[in-house]
């Protein structure tokens, strides 16, 4: 190589880094990539799981900042084949930053499986909510596999502060009204549990009470306190679970086994 | 625009940066007929009190002007990207021996994009240009400019502190104000006396920037590379005086 060549070179490699440096602002909302992810992975998940009664999925929560635990995540679950899918509880951006959620997309969209994301308290910060919805799609949506129906819904009250009806009971009542007759089981995938601080604990109860009028309550799922807890309670004389995965760096995923007449429920550490 | 405490707050900063900057440089703003306040403290004598009032009352005022001509902007700038807007627009002060420092204010826009609205930006921005390379008579190379600057966003979604709704220091950061370092170069073009209908000279620049919640994320991550948490911007300078 001439000594002249260098600066050329240097020019060169310049100009290919300097696009990703381009940015407006840390909250524009400018996002690239691949959109709309939620839909079209329910529809990858409904589609590779149809006709089948016993399934797998894996649960990750609370991956703010911490890249690195979440690629060894995904490692970990594309290093076996046993799995259908993942669910994300949620709070995939520390600061709300845009780049901070295609930065997470981008680890996640590595997945050998499909997965759908729930919006957590984290991810509504400054423009968050605007970023999160491009990316993911509306905040409350829900998929069915086998006979069980999964509703994943927004319930950072506190973020909304009652711009947005948080957790949106509309949503639950038109699912209730339009349940189909092949489902049995129910499970309820969120960020935030009923009672704790960024939920609207004025209607913790009659939360509760809807859920429990779904079609075979098993459980709730959820994430945001960082901690590992299982709790086993009964409401209206349903009787069901409530998991809560920790967060990432604690290098733990819930891993839940479906079968025709029941779950089984573990905390895989890697 | 609705303004909250802070951005008055900044405001009031700006307006005072002048009156700061004034006691500094600016040797070529002095007229030629302008009397040194402090020479002229010297020739006032005791014994001529009648006289001394109006002696102060007139020092005070030639102060005054004083003051007031060295608060002139002496540049504005153009600059893109860099996280402070997609274009923002600023007056600024040079001051120091060598007019090695030079503080900025701009007003950025931020566009729509996938968010509710466009957004304005304000910035304060400090620079500091150690060196300055003459390459021939009209150009000039400055090796490095770096400093840093601070960055609010005008808009009801963002906080300074955390809205009273939320349990005391539940975030810990506010998302409104962003605190920037940028490590950057400049070449400056100096217009001939008798081509000068806008500006005394033009200086391109670039710089590279990273803001406080980029830089902890990349200090806590092997995953990020410099593309993640490093930001490049591009800016004309344009002296006036």
């Amino acid at each position: 190589m001439r000594a002249t060549d260098i600066p050329t070179l240097l020019l060169l490699l310049f100009l290919t880094c300097s696009c990703s440096m381009i940015e407006v602002h840390p909250y524009d909302t400018v996002v690239s990539g691949e959109k709309d992810i939620n839909k079209k992975n329910i529809a990858r998940i409904e589609a590779s799981l149809e006709g089948k009664s016993s399934f797998r999925f894996a649960v990750i929560s609370d991956t703010q900042r911490w890249y690195d635990e979440t690629e060894d995540a995904v490692k970990a679950i594309n290093g076996r084949n046993d799995i259908d899918f993942v669910i994300h509880c949620g709070d995939q951006a520390d600061f709300g930053l845009t780049d901070e959620f295609m930065l997470m997309r981008d680890i996640l969209d590595r997945l050998n499986v499909p997965y759908v994301c729930t919006i957590g308290n984290h991810d509504c910060l400054g423009t968050g909510k605007d970023v999160f919805r491009e990316l993911y799609g509306p905040t409350n949506f829900f998929f069915t596999v086998a006979d069980m129906r999964f509703v994943c819904m927004n319930t950072n009250a506190l973020e909304y502060d009652y711009s947005e009806p948080v957790p949106d009971f509309n949503f639950m009542q038109s699912q209730l009204d339009n349940m189909p007759d092949n489902v049995g089981r129910t499970v309820f995938i969120m960020h935030a549990a009923p009672g704790s601080d960024v939920f609207n604990n004025n209607v913790e109860s009659v939360f509760e009470y809807y859920t429990t009028l779904f079609p075979g309550l098993q459980f709730y799922l959820y994430g945001h306190t960082h901690a590992l807890t299982v709790e086993e309670t009964s409401y209206n004389g349903v009787h069901y679970c409530r998991y809560q995965c920790p967060n990432i760096k604690k290098r733990v995923y819930l891993l839940f086994t479906v079968g025709e007449n029941g779950y089984e429920y573990e905390a895989v550490e890697f | 625009m609705k303004l909250s405490n802070s951005e008055y707050l900044v405001f009031l900063i700006l307006l005072f940066i002048p009156l700061v900057c004034s006691g500094e440089g600016k040797d070529s703003l002095s007229m030629p007929g302008d009397t040194p306040v402090g020479l002229a403290c010297e020739s006032v004598t005791p014994h001529r009190a009648g006289k001394l009032s109006a002696g102060r009352g007139r020092e005070r005022y030639e102060g005054r002007v004083q003051r007031y001509r060295n608060s002139v902007p002496s540049y504005s700038k153009i600059q893109m990207y860099g996280d402070m807007g997609l274009v923002s627009v600023g007056i600024g002060w040079d001051y120091g021996r060598r007019r090695q420092w030079e503080t900025d204010v701009f007003i950025g826009i931020i566009p729509k994009y996938n968010s509710d609205n466009a957004k304005a930006t304000l910035t304060l921005k400090q620079n500091y240009i150690p060196w300055s390379i003459r390459l021939n008579d009209s150009f000039s190379f400055e090796p490095l400019a770096c400093g840093l600057y601070f960055n609010t966003v005008l808009d009801n979604n963002f906080w300074t502190r955390e809205p009273s709704r939320y349990p005391s220091g539940y975030y810990g950061f506010s998302t409104r104000i962003r605190t920037h370092l940028f490590l950057g170069e400049r070449i400056t073009f100096e217009i001939p006396y008798e081509k000068r209908f806008f500006a005394r000279a033009i200086t391109a620049f670039y710089e590279i920037s990273s803001c406080d919640l980029y830089l902890i994320s990349a200090f806590t991550n092997r995953h990020l590379t410099p593309k993640d948490y490093l930001r490049l911007s591009f800016g004309l300078k344009f002296q006036i005086l």
